[in-house]
C-alpha cells in the first residue's frame, strides 16, 4: 500500500513539472526553428576575404583567443565558495521551523566560519581590482 | 508513467551525447558546452527521480558556477589544440578495452540479477514530504557535524585560492572612494599667504 | 545536539576557533608580526593536546549521532599528530623566513589540515571519514604549491591534486557501494549489517575502491607515483610536514574503514593488503638503491616503510594493528628527525637534498652528523632503536596471522633498505667534503634543541618502548 502511495505521491509531485517541460521543449523548438530560418532563408555567399578576421584594416595579430589573466579565476572560485553556501542555505529555510534554535546555532556558526573566511580576502585586497 | 519514461530516455540520450562531445570536440570551450549538456541532462533525469534538491544544486552550481570556472581555466591554461588530441585515436582502443574489462568485471561482481531488484520507495514520499524538507531535516539533525566540517572545507577553499593566486601588483594606482567621499575643500586647494613680490622694476629685462 | 556532545569534541573546536582568530590576525596583522604568528599557532598546539590529554576517558564515548568517536585510538594518534606538526613549525620556521616564503598560510593551512586528521582519526561514519580526509588533502595541495615561483612544486602539486582527486573518486565510489549494500553510512552499522545483508558481493566491489583509495594515502605500491615527485618537488618545509602527520592519519583512517566498519570482510582485504605490502615493499626496497636526491630516496624508503605498516593492518587482529600504529608513530618520529637535519643544512640557495650534499658532514658537525646517523639507523631498523622495534612487531603479528612468507618478504626487505641508509652514513663520515662547500648548520636554537631532542628520542623510546606499545595495545582493548 505504501508504494502505491508513493507512487500517487511521485506521479503528483511530477505533474508540477510539466509546464517547466513544456517551456524547456518551446524554448528548444523556437531557437532552432529560428537558427534553421536563418540557414534557409538568407543569402549566404562566402569568399576567403570576406570570412577573415578584421583588425582595422591590418593582418590579425594574434589569434582571438588569449590568455585570460589568473584574477577572474580568483573572483570566479570566490563566488563557487558563497554559491555553495547559499545552497545549503535552501533546505535549512525549510526546515528551519520544525528544528527551532538547534538550526539557528548551527547556521549562524556555518556563517560565522565563512564570514571569517570573508574578512580575510577583504583584508588581503583579493575583491580589489587593481 | 510513459510520458516519465519517455522523459527518462530523451534526458539520458542528450546526457551520453555530451559527454561523448565532451571527449570528442575538437575545441576545449566546445567541449566545456558540452559538459554544461550533460550536466542540465542529469539534472533532469535527477528531477524524475524526485531529488529535486541535488538537480537543482546541481544547476545552480555546476552549471552556474563551476562551469564558469571551467571555462576561465580552459582560456587561462593556453591549450594547444591539436597537441591536445594527439594519440586520441592510438589510445582509444586501450581505453575502450579498459572499460570494457571494467564493465565485465562489474557484472560478474555485482550480478545482472541485482539490478532487477526494485529500488526501495522514496521515504520522503512516503512520508509526503518534498524532498528538500527531508534532506534538511537530515542535514540539520543527523548529519550536523558534516555540515559545520563542509564550512571549514570551505574555507580552506578561500585561504588556499588566495595562497595560491593573489598577487599585488607595485605602483597601481587606486581610486579611493572612501577617500573622496570624505574630502572636504580644504583638502583640494590650499590657500597659502605670502608675501606680494615687489621687485625692482628697473632689473626686468 | 546537546551540551555533552560539544564537550565531548572540546579539542577539534577549540582548534577551529584558534585558526579563525589566527586567520584574522594574518590579515590584519600582515607581515611585520610574523614570528607572533608562529608562536601564537604554537600557543594553540599546546592547549588543544591539553585539551586531548584532559578527555581521557576509560570508555569510548560518541558524540553527534555517532559521527564522531573518541577513544584511545584517536587519542593516540591526536596526541602524535599534535607532536609532529609542532615540530614541523620548529624545525621549519628558519627555513622559511629564509627563503621569503613567510607567508601566515603556511601555518593556517597546516593547522587545518591537522584539524582534518583530528576529525578523520575521530569519524564513525563514511561521511566523517571523506570529509575529514578532503580537509586534509586539500590544504596539504596548496601547502605544496604554496612556493608559487618554482615550477617544480607547481608540478608536484598538480600532479598530487590530479591523483589525489582520483583516488579521493575511487574512494567515494566504494564508499557509495557500501551504501548500497548495506543502507547505512554509520561505520558500526555497517559492520552489524554486512553478515546478514544479501548484497555481500555488492559489498566487496565497493571494498576494492575504498582499499585502493586508502592505499593511495598512504603512497603504498602501485599506487605510489605521486609520492616522489610531492617529496621532491614541495620546499623541504612542506615536505617534512607532508611526510609525518598525514601518515598518522592514514594509519586511523585504515583502522576505522577496515577494523570498525569492514572488518567482517576481513578474509577478502587480507589478500588484499598483502599484496599491496609486498609490491610496496619490494618497489621502497628496491628503486631507493638508485636515488641520489636525499628527499627522493627518503620518499621511496616512505614506500617500503608503508609496505612494513600494510604488514600489521593485514593481520587483522588487536596485536597487529597496534603494531601499526605503533609503527607509523616511529615512522614518523624518524622521519621528522632526517628531514629536521636536511631543514638544518638548508640556506638561502641551497637546498642540502643531494645525499652528496651530506658528504664530510662529520667534520663540519659532528653532532649533527650523529643525530642523521641515528636517523638514518633507525629508519633501516638497526637494535636498539625505535625503528628496530616497529619493524619487529609488525613481523611478529604478521607471523601470528599465519602469513609466514609476507614475514619473509618483509625480513629481506628490511635488509635490502639497510644498505641505502648506510651509504648516507658512510657520505657523512668516510667522504671528504667538498672544497667550495659551505655545509653549515643553522643557527637557531629552538631547531637545535627541539632536534637534538627527536633524534635522542629515536634511541629512548627504543630503550625503553614498553610503555608506548602498552599505550597501543590498549586502543584495541589489548
Amino acid at each position: 500500500m505504501c508504494a502505491v502511495l508513493a507512487a500517487e505521491v511521485a506521479g503528483a509531485v511530477l505533474a508540477q513539472y510539466w509546464p517547466i517541460l513544456l517551456f524547456m521543449a518551446v524554448a528548444a523548438g523556437l531557437g532552432m526553428a529560428l537558427l534553421t530560418i536563418g540557414l534557409v532563408v538568407a543569402p549566404r555567399r562566402p569568399a576567403a576575404q570576406k570570412l577573415s578576421p578584421y583588425e582595422c584594416g591590418f593582418e590579425a595579430f594574434e589569434d582571438a583567443r588569449m590568455k585570460f589573466d589568473v584574477r577572474y579565476y580568483l573572483i570566479a572560485i570566490l563566488f563557487i565558495i558563497f554559491d555553495l553556501e547559499i545552497a545549503f542555505l535552501f533546505p535549512w529555510a525549510v526546515v528551519f521551523d520544525r528544528i527551532g534554535l538547534v538550526a539557528l546555532i548551527e547556521m549562524v556558526l556555518f556563517i560565522a566560519l565563512l564570514v571569517v573566511g570573508f574578512i580575510y580576502i577583504w583584508k588581503k585586497g583579493a575583491l580589489e581590482w587593481e | 508513467m510513459t510520458i516519465q519514461l519517455l522523459a527518462f530516455y530523451f534526458f539520458a540520450f542528450f546526457a551520453v551525447l555530451g559527454a561523448l562531445l565532451v571527449i570528442t570536440l575538437r575545441n576545449p570551450v566546445h567541449a566545456v558546452l558540452s559538459l554544461v549538456l550533460t550536466f542540465f541532462s542529469v539534472a533532469c533525469i535527477w528531477m524524475l527521480m524526485q531529488a529535486e534538491f541535488l538537480a537543482l544544486v546541481l544547476i545552480v552550481v555546476y552549471v552556474g558556477a563551476v562551469m564558469v570556472l571551467f571555462l576561465f581555466v580552459v582560456m587561462m591554461l593556453d591549450i594547444k589544440v591539436a597537441a591536445a588530441r594527439e594519440g586520441f585515436i592510438r589510445h582509444l582502443p586501450v581505453g575502450i578495452g579498459v572499460a570494457l574489462i571494467m564493465l565485465a568485471e562489474m557484472v560478474t561482481l555485482i550480478g545482472l540479477r541485482a539490478m532487477q531488484v526494485a529500488p526501495p520507495p522514496n521515504p520522503a514520499a512516503m512520508h509526503g514530504e518534498s524532498n528538500v524538507a527531508w534532506i534538511g531535516t537530515a542535514l540539520y539533525t543527523q548529519y550536523l557535524l558534516p555540515f559545520e566540517v563542509a564550512a571549514m572545507i570551505l574555507t580552506v577553499g578561500i585561504v588556499a585560492a588566495v595562497a595560491l593566486t593573489l598577487r599585488h601588483r607595485v605602483g597601481v594606482r587606486h581610486q579611493n572612494a572612501s577617500q573622496q567621499v570624505a574630502a572636504v575643500a580644504r583638502d583640494r586647494v590650499r590657500l597659502v599667504s605670502m608675501p606680494a613680490e615687489r621687485g625692482d622694476p628697473g632689473a626686468q629685462p | 545536539m546537546s551540551w555533552n556532545d560539544v564537550l565531548t569534541m572540546l579539542p577539534e573546536l577549540y582548534l577551529t576557533g584558534a585558526i579563525c582568530v589566527l586567520l584574522l590576525f594574518d590579515a590584519f596583522a600582515g607581515t611585520r608580526y610574523r614570528s607572533a604568528m608562529h608562536w601564537l599557532s604554537m600557543l594553540a598546539l599546546l592547549v588543544t593536546a591539553l585539551l586531548v590529554v584532559s578527555a581521557q576517558r576509560a570508555i569510548p564515548a560518541t558524540a553527534f549521532s555517532g559521527m564522531y568517536v573518541d577513544d584511545t585510538l584517536a587519542q593516540i594518534l591526536k596526541l602524535f599528530s599534535i607532536l609532529s606538526v609542532a615540530l614541523v613549525f620548529v624545525f621549519s620556521e628558519p627555513y622559511l623566513r629564509m627563503r621569503k616564503m613567510a607567508v601566515g598560510e603556511f601555518h593556517t593551512l597546516t593547522l587545518f589540515a591537522l584539524l582534518g586528521i583530528m576529525l578523520l582519526v575521530s569519524a564513525g561514519n563514511l561521511v566523517m571519514i571523506y570529509l575529514g580526509l578532503e580537509l586534509l588533502t586539500l590544504s596539504s595541495y596548496a601547502l605544496v604549491a604554496l612556493d608559487r615561483d618554482s615550477p617544480r612544486a607547481t608540478e608536484a602539486a598538480m600532479k598530487y591534486f590530479v591523483l589525489g582527486a582520483l583516488a579521493s573518486g575511487l574512494l567515494l565510489y566504494g564508499m557509495s557501494m557500501l551504501y548500497g549494500a548495506t543502507g547505512t553510512l554509520s561505520l558500526p552499522g555497517i559492520a552489524a549489517t554486512l553478515p546478514v545483508t544479501p548484497h555481500q558481493s555488492l559489498a566487496v566491489f565497493g571494498l576494492v575502491f575504498v582499499i585502493a583509495g586508502i592505499a593511495f594515502k598512504f603512497g603504498a605500491a602501485p599506487f605510489h607515483m605521486w609520492l616522489p615527485d610531492v617529496y621532491e618537488g614541495s620546499p623541504s618545509a612542506v615536505t617534512l610536514f607532508v611526510a609525518s602527520a598525514p601518515k598518522l592519519a592514514a594509519v586511523g583512517m585504515a583502522l576505522r574503514l577496515l577494523d570498525v566498519g569492514l572488518h567482517p570482510l576481513l578474509p577478502y582485504w587480507q589478500d588484499m593488503l598483502a599484496v599491496l605490502a609486498v609490491a610496496s615493499l619490494v618497489i621502497g626496497s628496491l628503486v631507493a638503491i638508485v636515488q641520489s636526491n636525499l628527499k627522493r630516496m627518503l620518499a621511496y624508503s616512505t614506500i617500503g616503510h608503508m609496505g612494513f605498516l600494510f604488514l600489521g593492518l593485514s593481520a587483522g587482529t588487536s596485536f597487529g594493528n597496534a603494531a601499526a600504529v605503533f609503527y607509523a608513530i616511529a615512522y614518523v618520529l624518524m622521519s621528522t628527525a632526517a628531514f629536521g637535519v636536511i631543514l638544518a643544512l638548508a640556506r638561502a640557495g641551497f637546498e642540502a637534498d643531494r645525499i652528496d650534499d651530506l658528504r664530510g658532514l662529520n667534520q663540519r658537525s659532528p653532532w649533527f652528523a650523529g643525530l642523521m646517523a641515528l636517523a638514518m639507523f633507525s629508519l633501516g631498523g638497526v637494535p636498539p632503536l625505535f625503528g628496530f622495534w616497529a619493524k619487529l612487531l609488525v613481523l611478529q603479528s604478521a607471523i601470528g596471522a599465519h602469513m609466514l612468507w609476507l614475514a619473509i618478504v618483509g625480513a629481506f626487505a628490511a635488509i635490502i633498505s639497510l644498505f641505502y641508509y648506510l651509504r648516507v652514513v658512510k657520505v657523512m663520515y668516510f667522504d671528504k667534503p667538498a672544497e667550495d662547500s659551505a655545509l653549515l648548520v643553522s643557527s637557531d636554537a629552538s631547531l637545535r634543541w627541539v632536534l637534538s631532542l627527536n633524534a635522542l628520542a629515536l634511541l629512548a623510546l627504543g630503550v625503553f618502548q614498553g610503555p608506548l606499545l602498552d599505550w597501543c595495545l590498549r586502543g584495541f582493548g589489548g
